[in-house]
């Protein structure tokens, strides 16, 4: 189990964010991830990421896991209630499952099955509690547990939120709650993460920035029209512009952003390629990984 | 109507227990028809905390008033003249009203007085029971007018479960299963032709999970 000894033996991790399929067909999933299993400590496996549904995280892990893959699992309340997460953690022990994520998941609303009623049982910190105490050995209803599991647990924390304050605060309530890695949306500006680490002196935990793959001028622009709090400089968006070759240049910004936030002593990284697995190998070796 | 019960008198003198000066606002709308949040509830909570107080030798203002409705800005408007006189308000209005509350007087602490339950009639005086979850898309004309929503625990929409028995719900005896009542209801009306043809899984982008729900008449507005 890498993940954990290194993040705790101060190692710079790098995870590699990886999308079941939406069908059954997981081949192209398991050769991005075997053509990084090297360089890659751990694969993040979404749990229906903008509330498209697809496969889930935990059927998704266990394909990478039978592979020998370190795999993150993510649980979220939008689509099970407590019975539900309770039952898929235990299952997810069983099988071998040792990282688990906990996410607020988007609304329903934002995803491809706008008609369905969304659960949210319990909310994101219930659920945090929820975990820490199956490790207890009981369930939520302080029933006794044939066998607990055990998990290293994480969550999510947004550096780049306007609301600060609000968020270091919901990051302490995390981390009472068991959360001990915590996974960013996509950084762009290390300045931004770097001030955010300050603020965060003390906290024994792993803040894991994400490094989003922009792949197109059309996606960056986007993201910093419809995403205020993501920062993505003039700068990047000019370079891809110019560049004879996007595709290059925009591995090319996301590796030597990889390498930029090793260089400054983050605990590791957060690879998202949404659909470009196959340049998770060319981004890495950018990074010098 | 709206369906709602008073809270417990220990719950309220737990919310108010830290205020000098406080004012109970019932309503004369759905809260005073099921009997728990109307003028005489409110008396009868004023005379309550204010025992309790002098029992327990703490001196304070205990005020109660009624608003023709909670739901309208116009009744609400009508404590503007009177609110800073007290610390707290209990709002004895379902949990809409006691909102509005909130909204109107932004430095005033409001506390519900009552628990808001559910959209229902009145069996008999004192026996309330649920019809209508407000899913936003009535489909009553399909159901023979009996709402599963509301009325099967299961919220089938494609029901029986296969666990009624005798015309009881499986989850308890004492509850009658809406699905039976559909049936019924369908047979009496020769429409039992319902059976056959399966509904879609339900669009609930009407009901809550749609987020936060308005409607805007503009035929109203203009
Ligand atoms: S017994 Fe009837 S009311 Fe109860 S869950 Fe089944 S169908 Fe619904």
């Amino acid at each position: 189990m890498r993940l954990q000894e290194k993040l705790e033996a101060k190692e710079f991790v790098v995870l590699a964010e990886m999308e079941p399929p939406k069908g059954v067909d997981i081949s192209a999933a398991v050769s991005s991830a075997m053509s990084v299993k090297n360089a890659v400590d751990a694969f993040v496996v979404p749990e229906m990421s903008n509330a498209v549904m697809r496969m889930s995280s935990l059927g998704g892990a266990m394909v990478l896991a039978n592979k020998g893959l370190e795999t993150v699992i993510q649980v979220c309340c939008r689509d099970r209630n407590r019975l539900a997460l309770q039952g898929d953690l235990l299952a997810a022990h069983a099988l071998g499952i040792k990282n688990v994520m906990a996410v607020a998941g988007e609304d329903i609303s934002f995803g491809d099955h706008h008609k369905a009623r969304a659960v949210n049982d319990i909310d994101l910190l219930e659920l945090l509690g929820a975990i820490k105490t199956l490790m207890s050995g009981k369930d939520m209803a302080g029933i006794e547990l044939k066998g607990a599991p055990d998990f290293f647990v994480g969550s999510t924390v947004n550096p780049s939120t306007s609301a600060l304050e609000l968020e270091i605060q919901e990051l302490d309530r995390k981390i009472a709650a068991g959360a001990r890695f915590f996974i960013t949306p996509p950084i762009f500006d290390i300045a931004v993460l770097e001030k955010f680490q300050k603020r965060l002196e003390g906290r024994q935990v792993f803040i894991i920035p994400t490094v989003l793959l922009l792949k197109s001028v059309g996606m960056a622009r986007y993201l910093q029209r419809h995403f205020e709090q993501v920062h993505l400089p003039e700068e990047f968006i000019t370079r891809i512009q110019k560049a004879p070759e996007r595709v290059r240049e925009c591995v090319q910004i996301a590796g030597e952003l990889v390498a930029a936030l090793k260089a400054r002593g983050a605990s590791g990284v957060h690879l998202a390629t949404i659909g470009w697995e196959d340049k998770l190998p060319a981004i890495l070796a950018t990074a010098g990984i | 109507m709206i369906r709602a019960v008073g809270k417990p008198l220990e719950e309220i003198i737990g919310m108010v227990q830290n205020f000098d000066r406080i004012l109970l606002a019932g309503c004369d709308g759905c809260v005073t028809v099921c009997e728990a949040g109307g003028l005489k509830e409110t008396k009868v909570l004023g005379s309550a905390l204010r025992l309790y107080f002098t029992q327990a030798g703490q001196n304070k203002v205990v005020d109660e008033t009624t608003l023709t409705r909670q739901c309208d800005k116009e009744y609400l408007a009508q404590l503007g003249d009177r609110i800073d006189n007290y610390d707290a308000v209990v709002s004895l209005a379902c949990g809409a009203g006691a909102q509005f509350m909130v909204d109107m007087y932004k430095h005033k602490v409001v506390f519900p007085g009552v628990d808001t339950c559910f959209i229902g009639v009145t069996e008999e005086r004192g026996w309330y029971t649920e019809r209508c979850q407000a899913c936003g898309r009535c489909i009553l004309a399909d159901t023979g007018g009996i709402c599963p929503i509301a009325r099967c625990s299961k919220r089938m929409l494609n029901g029986p479960c296969g666990g009624s028995e005798g015309g009881k719900c499986e989850v308890s005896p004492e509850m009658p299963c809406g699905w039976q009542l559909i049936y019924d209801r369908l047979k009496t009306l020769g429409q039992l032709d319902r059976f056959e043809k399966p509904v879609d899984p339900k669009d609930w982008t009407s009901s809550r999970d749609g987020g936060i729900r308005k409607i805007m008449r503009e035929d109203l507005r203009i």
